[in-house]
């Protein structure tokens, strides 16, 4: 039965997906209620999941019991179980800040769409997670794509549309990107199993090299653009600013997030270290991710909107993420897939604090925040807590990734990047610490302020004081997330 | 040269394939009209699926139906076929959602040209 | 230029009122103080001699198991930094009701904590205070108490509960003062933490804390003048945060160890990528401690803050950089005991280097010091300005200590005893220039004058914190000075001959520091009424509060031997020191002796003549032109490299154009007033405009080419993997 768990929770989003426009009465109630009641209950199974996992070891599912080089398969270890458990639990707390921040930011009706989407998303993230074939990949991520867009577009104004058609268009690229490497791939070894592929291309690169190549070049550059490394992030921020705040979280933190993951499959899974490695890759992807630390942060400094300043960050940290990756040791690794949970949740609080304060005060300039510290406490705690972690100080999840990346890098004897790092932390605390102290020190705009306890309603209290408590969980007993990456970072680096 | 027109025949495909990405890339970059954009993408989308069907395509092969009679029977392989089927799926759904889109946008802005709608878009944010 | 800072009583703030002499608060605090006193009597009593609990009779057995409860208790570090912190939680909850009732909640919070600290005293003597959290932060927090760890908790904790006191009366001029308490008990908390911390790692975890704590106090009253110096002291501070972190990352990979053992020989091996590694560290410690050339944050910072965070701000906080060096340098640099055998031995060197380089900063910055406090008319930033130059005695003493390797140990003893002085004079004074404040709202001391009549306790105290300070014989001022004197004599004895010329340069500050404070005392105390609006108050808790530090004060310069014996030697004995130097130069010091006397009061004749000459001559006005600017200097290759980029992005010659095309822009640094100048331009400002103007230009510009990126990335990736394959 445990098996089954990776596709049980599938099915359950899927099913409950399409069940939910089928629905009478007051859709909207009813459709938040099955989504925050079906993700606490996929978050638990896939806990059980982990616990057997670690406890029995890694498996393999074959759908339909068919065999690995005919059918497809879903290949479960403690790093997607983990991964998924993560996705699903991030996922929950958006979802139940968006029970009451959703119904001010779209109409009515699409409220219920709206959930459908969500739950749609998940289930193709959580697909790409598990699975081990390539087409399927390639399908899981259109998908996700479409979805991704379309919660971005549920919100009817117009900056909104252009920014669903930008990202669609780029999205579509890139997977056109994707599916011509798969092509190549499948051209010359005739498997579409990530294993299979893995275990006879080096019997391949030895007869068709050039397809190989030309199928490298164009599959990285496909999940660049769609994991959004410099230079090719231009779609990041008007999609990431301009979408609903639900919407900025899952994307921020969790869509993007995936993309990386698939480049650490191909890259590990189905090229294996050795080609990856002597072809020079590595160099190519830590100059991109330095670029990408650097200038994320300088064209954050610039902005004026606050979701847009956060959406820039994200590209910031996405280049720390890719720098761990481009080490190519198992710090690296570790370190690059301990940013993704840390920058998860940090970001996830970033974006729910600013969609508070959106919710409440309707203010988005940067400008206008004076004194806001006064009128929403916990929010901007939650914020502090979050900028610090992106910051770097000691005590939050963003310090100690920060300090494993920077042990990684030395370990693999690249001081320079020690040095961008250090940087862009400096850069970092630059648009960072102005926004938290002009929120508590400064004296607001309009004179007539109480001083209250909250002004959120509960589910979105909820949802801001869990994220920062785990923020700050994590940041002083790392060893918890920490010990379960680096095993996952050993299962890439042996594959 | 008789050697290299045979050559382009029997690779034929794959030309194809390439030129109409390339024309379909083209289209996508150079034209500011957002539905030619769309049509470019499926071009490109064309020349994708063209590829991956055309390397299921086996010498000598016959339709993939199995004949239990004659063993030892080569036959085409069936599967770029049927994942293609699932890629066309996909790329209709993308051309209808951003077809949508665009239908959104000329409501909004009032032109389908792209430049037109970033020099509205730059207009407004400079406050 | 911040000059005095126009400061009003906020809305919350309770003016002028005519308080009862005897409320609650202030019976509770002289209670507290009467205990205090006891107990330090009592603890002095039984360093000095195995006396034993035996003076209160049978009543003993019940306090003796639960001293020793807490003695022997293994978490009694993780202890002390609790009880502050969740001190300062309860403080806050009960500020909403009273503020008495939260003030007393802050002094009972201050007196546990030191009675906490005093109880560390047996097990930090013979080294055995160590503590280790597994897992905290990922690679564990590791406390280790030793005698100068302990010395320096002691006196933050014996400064903390005087200032606590004296802190009631004067916040209620302010608002937000349950905001205030809290993060003075964090400040309280992360600076024990540093000062116990076993390795590097733990000390930087709080120091980030402590900086980020004591920034909510810089920034205190909200005022513009107060946000400018609390970004300029921010930024700084994250500055060398940083440094400290690059330093302790390379640290740890290239020796594996980051705990406060001697590693001179790993440190030898690493060739003079030392000077990097260590230099780092040690930048970023000096940030906080104030040393030049890296002291612009200090006059800004420490006259906006209110007067108890003064206070505690240049009494303690910058001790803890200057602690942070000192640690560093003499664990870090030093070989382990049974590594050497003499004083030439060649492990020596990787301190020597270090050593002079601090002696020669810290020359620097106690000239710099003085010359910048004899120009102050502000009372709060002429104390800035000096605290500036007494760090650069702790410096200079810390230089010493590390320079002369085996026979240092006169400058550590100078330097650990200055520490302790300075942290108890400066913040008498700045409690003293709070009480003027109160009594006359004027922090100028031109316009001041002829108060000794009217607040007679508070000029006494004055002058006896002046004398402190100044060196005279019978204040705790003479001992240090004479410690560092001789040590700077063993530098140019035993060392290089050029330090001759630091010793001149030595004698020659502190005239000027006696210069500086006859003006100080003449202009404020003595001589003709200036002012005339008198506020009606009495501050009868805070001269007690000062009163209680002035006897501190006059205890420490009458006696030093208890001071050496009990706290200083141990702590020396502890460092890689020639056990026999210490013996026969250290132990034995006479420090009344007539020769010191002679050049004490020959100092004086010149500090005198300096004062008469300046009156005469009027050289304490000189302003300095604008484009001198320090900042500007100390940061100028990134201003150079920032002015360079404006200019590539075209349209950009001057400064001005810069500051006029980013206008429309985010820009928390924006200071409209400095726009006459671009050398004024703080360095924050500079690197906001040069990003926005980046920003501008090349946003919609990339945002434009979204395809055309790909499409180009992707054939320069092809053609790459294909041709160079």
């Amino acid at each position: 039965m445990i098996k089954h768990i990776p596709i049980l929770v599938q099915v359950a989003l899927l099913s409950m997906a399409v069940l939910i426009p089928l629905l009478r009465g007051n859709k909207a109630a009813k459709s938040k209620g099955i989504t925050v009641a079906l993700l606490f209950i996929s978050s638990v199974f896939l806990l059980i999941l982990i616990r057997d996992v670690r406890d029995n070891g890694a498996f393999v599912y074959n759908f339909g019991n068919y065999e690995s080089y005919i059918g497809i398969q879903y290949s479960v270890n403690i790093f997607s179980a983990f991964m998924s458990f993560f996705v699903i639990t991030l996922a929950l707390i958006i979802m139940i800040f968006s029970t009451k921040d959703i119904d001010h930011e779209i109409s009515r009706q699409s409220i219920s769409q709206y959930y459908t989407l969500v739950l749609i998303l998940l289930f193709s993230m959580v697909g790409m997670i598990f699975t081990n074939d390539l087409f399927n990949m390639y399908v899981f991520m259109e998908i996700l794509s479409l979805t991704s867009c379309a919660i971005i577009s549920v919100k009817s104004k117009k900056e909104n549309y252009l920014a669903a058609l930008r990202y669609l268009v780029l999205n579509t690229i890139g997977s056109l990107s994707v599916l011509l490497g798969i092509a190549l791939l499948y051209m010359v070894s005739g498997h579409l199993n990530m294993s299979l592929m893995g275990q006879s291309i080096s019997l391949i690169w030895q007869l068709y090299p050039t397809n190989i190549l030309i199928a490298t070049g164009f599959m990285l550059v496909g999940f660049a653009i769609k994991a959004a490394v410099f230079p090719m992030h231009i779609w990041l921020p008007d999609a990431h600013s301009n979408a609903p705040t639900p919407s900025s979280a899952l994307l921020s933190s969790l869509v993007v997030k995936i993309y990386v993951f698939a480049v650490y499959k191909i890259l590990f899974d189905v090229l294996g270290k050795d080609i990856v490695v002597g072809l020079g890759i590595p160099g190519v992807i830590a100059v991109f991710a330095a670029s990408g630390m650097l200038f994320g942060s300088i064209f954050a400094i610039g902005q004026k909107d606050i979701k847009r300043m956060l959406a820039y960050s994200s590209v910031a940290q996405i280049g720390y993420i890719f720098l761990g990756l481009s080490l190519m040791t198992e710090a690296g690794l570790a370190a690059g897939l301990f940013h993704v949970v840390s920058h998860g949740l940090m970001k996830t609080a970033l974006f729910l604090s600013a969609g508070s304060i959106i919710y409440y005060r309707n203010k988005r300039d940067i400008r206008q925040l004076d004194g806001i510290g006064v009128e929403m406490p916990v929010t901007m705690v939650v914020f502090a807590i979050a900028a610090m972690g992106m910051i770097g100080i000691p005590g939050t999840n963003g310090f100690m990734s920060k300090l494993y990346l920077s042990f990684a890098v030395l370990g693999a004897g690249q001081p320079l990047l020690l040095g961008v790092i250090l940087l862009s932390s400096y850069l970092n605390a630059v648009y960072y610490l102005p926004i938290i102290i002009s929120a508590f020190l400064k004296e607001p705009k309009s004179k007539n302020i109480t001083m209250q306890v909250e002004v959120l309603p509960w589910p979105m209290l909820l949802a801001l004081v869990t994220v920062g408590i785990l923020c700050l969980l994590t940041g002083f007993y790392p060893k918890l997330v920490m010990d379960i990456v680096t095993q996952a970072a050993k299962i890439f680096l042996s594959a | 040269m008789n050697d290299f027109l045979i050559n382009l025949a029997n690779h034929m495909n794959y030309i194809a394939a390439i030129a109409l990405f390339v024309i379909g890339l083209y289209t996508v970059l150079t034209h500011s009209n957002l539905l030619k954009k769309v049509i470019g993408i499926n071009i490109m989308e064309t020349s994708v699926f063209l590829f991956f069907v055309s390397i299921g395509f086996v010498n000598d092969g016959s339709s993939p139906i199995i004949d239990l009679g004659s063993l030892g029977k080569i036959y085409v392989n069936p599967v770029p076929s049927a994942l293609i089927l699932t890629g066309i799926v996909v790329a209709v759904s993308i051309t209808a959602y951003s077809l949508s889109l665009i239908i959104r946008l000329y409501k909004a802005y009032g032109t389908m040209d792209l430049d037109e709608i970033m020099a509205m878009r730059s207009e407004v944010n400079h406050d | 230029m911040i000059g005095k800072s126009k400061h009003q009583p906020g809305k919350h703030a309770v003016e002028d009122r005519v308080f009862p002499k005897f409320n609650i608060f202030s019976i509770n605090s002289i209670t507290v103080m009467i205990v205090t006193v006891f107990i330090l009597g009592y603890f002095i009593l039984l360093t000095q001699s195995d006396v034993g609990l035996t003076i209160l009779g049978y009543k003993v057995v019940f306090l003796e198991r639960i001293i020793k409860f807490f003695v022997d208790l293994k978490q009694l570090p993780l202890l002390i930094i609790a009880v502050p912190l969740v001190g300062g939680v309860i403080e806050w909850a009960q500020g909403r009701k009273s503020d008495d009732t939260r003030d007393i909640t802050v002094v009972y919070t201050t007196f546990v904590t030191l009675i906490l600290v005093l109880a560390m005293y047996p097990h930090a003597l013979d080294g055995t205070l160590t503590y280790w959290l597994k897992d905290v932060l990922g690679f564990g927090l590791s406390f280790k108490v030793d005698m100068l760890s302990l010395t320096l908790a002691m006196t933050t904790s014996i400064l903390w509960l005087p200032v606590m006191i004296y802190s009631h009366k004067y916040m209620l001029h302010e608002n937000h003062r349950s905001r205030f308490y809290f993060f003075m008990s964090l400040t309280h908390s992360a600076i024990l933490g540093t000062v116990m911390a076993g390795d590097l790692f733990t000390m930087f975890l709080f120091f980030e804390i402590m900086t980020f704590s004591s920034y909510m106090l810089v920034s205190h009253s909200e005022s513009n003048d107060s946000l400018k110096a609390g970004y300029s002291y921010l930024y700084i501070g994250v500055l060398g945060g940083l440094a400290i972190l690059l330093g302790m990352i390379l640290l740890s990979v290239f020796t594996g160890n980051l705990s406060f053992i001697p590693m001179a020989d790993q440190l030898a091996k690493m060739g003079s990528f030392r000077y990097v590694v260590i230099g780092l560290i040690m930048f970023g410690f000096s940030i906080k401690a104030g040393m030049a050339p890296v002291h612009v944050w200090l006059p800004k910072a420490h006259p906006v803050a209110p007067t108890p965070a003064s206070a505690l701000l240049s009494g303690v906080m910058i001790k803890i950089g200057a602690y942070g060096v000192l640690r560093v340098a003499t664990t870090y640099l030093f070989p382990a005991s049974f590594q050497i055998t003499d004083y030439k031995d060649a492990l020596w060197s990787v301190s020597k280097s270090f050593g002079s380089g601090l002696i020669w900063l810290g020359i620097i910055t106690m000239a710099i010091g003085v010359f910048m406090a004899l120009q102050q008319s502000n009372i709060k930033r002429m104390l800035a300005y000096h605290s500036v130059s007494q760090m650069g005695y702790i410096v200079l003493g810390i230089g010493v200590a590390v320079y002369l390797g085996y026979k240092g140990a006169m400058g550590y003893s100078g330097a650990m005893y200055h520490i302790i002085n300075h942290a108890l004079f400066k913040s008498l004074l700045f409690m003293v220039a709070g009480v003027v404040y109160l009594y006359t709202h004027q922090l100028d001391m031109y316009k001041l004058g002829g108060l000794w009549k009217r607040l007679p306790f508070t000029a006494l105290i004055c002058l006896i914190a002046a004398f402190g300070i100044t060196g005279m014989p019978g204040f705790n001022g003479f001992i240090s000075k004479s410690i560092l004197h001789h040590a700077i004599i063993e530098a140019y004895q035993y060392g290089s001959p050029s330090f001759r010329g630091a010793e001149i340069i030595f004698n020659i500050i502190s005239a000027g520091t006696v210069c500086s404070f006859l003006k100080l005392f003449g202009f404020v105390f003595l001589g003709k009424e200036k002012t005339t609006h008198y506020s009606k108050q009495s501050f009868k808790t805070m001269e007690m509060a000062m009163a209680a530090i002035a006897v501190l004060i006059i205890f420490i310069g009458l006696q030093p031997e208890y001071l050496m014996n009990a706290f200083i030697i141990p702590a020396v004995r502890a460092v890689t020191y020639d056990p026999a130097f210490i013996d026969k130069y250290v132990v034995g010091l006479k420090y009344f002796t007539s020769s010191a006397l002679i050049e004490m009061a020959g100092i004086y004749a010149l500090g005198i003549a300096i004062f008469v000459a300046g009156i005469r001559f009027d050289l304490f006005h000189i302003h300095f032109p604008k484009w001198m600017n320090i900042e500007y200097l100390v940061f100028f290759p990134i201003n150079k490299i920032l002015q360079l980029t404006c200019y590539l992005l075209g349209n950009c010659k001057t400064d001005a154009d810069v500051i006029g095309q980013s206008k429309g822009f985010v820009n928390p640094f924006r200071d409209d007033a400095f726009a006459d100048h671009p050398r004024t331009l703080s360095f924050m400002n500079r690197l906001v405009m040069t990003a926005d103007l980046f920003t501008h230009r090349y946003e919609n510009a990339l945002i434009k080419g979204d395809v055309l990126i790909y499409t180009v990335i992707v054939t320069i990736a092809l053609i790459a993997l294909v041709i160079f394959r």
